[in-house]
């Protein structure tokens, strides 16, 4: 019964997109902006904002389930992000009401899973 | 270790959900537009999924005073999971209250955890959004990004 969806391209971001977002959700903690302390802190560059992810991954559940709300949404962060890299968001619904997704970079590597629960359909 | 934090009461507002909308590229037209999202059937501009980071961090009393109670570094803390339900929605011109519980706290290997249950209430006290975090400080900083992370564990494992 389970069903994919669409895959979804997302362009690799630049640094000022972390530095925008790092200012409208207020998270300034300086390893998603700074190169300086993301390496004393043991990455290789700064590091996407999980959240920032699970933002996306808000924003296809939008595209794939047009004018439905979410009910539960959970996700796990899997692996490091960083500008320059482009990404693709995958999912499946494996009920009506119930689906699956993940973010990967374009070699494979997994970033974030999750599930989400979507408001039944009206009747 | 204070176990509940409280933060200040928020108000949610039209244009800082544009603005957060436009940083994360967000496309539903209803975090733009007043009548998209009067067509859709909200009574306003309703805030996104992800929006409570927002009321966490840009707060009077906001996640780095809860950071600094618990004696954290905010650049040692990784964010391994993140859980939401959905109550009710959260409108422009509501105002949220959060408390954040402490659920619970252990340590595996070099790293710490801390698991944090926040309720989200609007002015009429009711229960908006439920959000539980994971979150990991790491203790041991370097080979932290080790290539060819494994695609099915966490920053947990």
């Amino acid at each position: 019964m389970a069903r994919k969806l669409p895959d979804i391209q997302k362009q690799a971001l630049t640094p000022i997109d972390m530095v925008r977002y790092s200012g409208a959700s207020g998270d300034f903690n300086e390893i998603h902006t700074v190169p300086k302390v993301a390496r004393s802190k043991g990455f290789k560059e700064p590091i996407i904002h999980g959240m920032f992810l699970m933002g996306w991954a808000s924003d296809a559940i939008d595209e794939w389930f047009p004018g439905r709300k979410l009910t539960k949404f959970t996700v796990r962060f899997i692996g490091m992000a960083h500008a320059g890299e482009a990404f693709v968001i995958e999912g499946i619904l494996t009920t009506d009401t119930a689906g699956e997704l993940q973010i990967k970079d374009i070699s494979g590597t997994g970033k974030l899973v999750g599930s989400f629960e979507l408001e039944e359909l009206p009747v | 270790m204070d176990q509940e934090f409280h933060y200040a009461p928020f108000r949610i507002e039209a244009g800082k959900i544009r603005e957060f909308a436009l940083a994360l590229g967000l496309r539903n037209p209803v975090y733009f537009n007043k009548e998209a999202a009067l067509d859709a059937g909200y009574p306003d501009i309703p805030a996104p999924p992800t929006y409570t980071t927002v009321i966490d961090f840009w707060n009077e009393r906001d996640l780095y005073q809860l950071f600094a109670v618990w004696g954290l570094d905010p650049n040692d803390i990784l964010h391994g999971e993140q859980s939401f339900d959905y109550e009710k929605d959260m409108i422009s011109g509501d105002i949220i209250s959060a408390t954040a519980v402490l659920t619970d706290r252990f340590d595996k290997k070099d790293k710490g955890f801390y698991l944090i249950e926040t309720t989200y209430r609007n002015q009429d006290h009711e229960i908006v959004r439920i959000g539980r975090s994971t979150l990991i400080e790491r203790r041991e900083q370097h080979g932290a990004e080790i290539a060819g992370h494994p695609k099915t564990s966490s920053y947990a494992d």
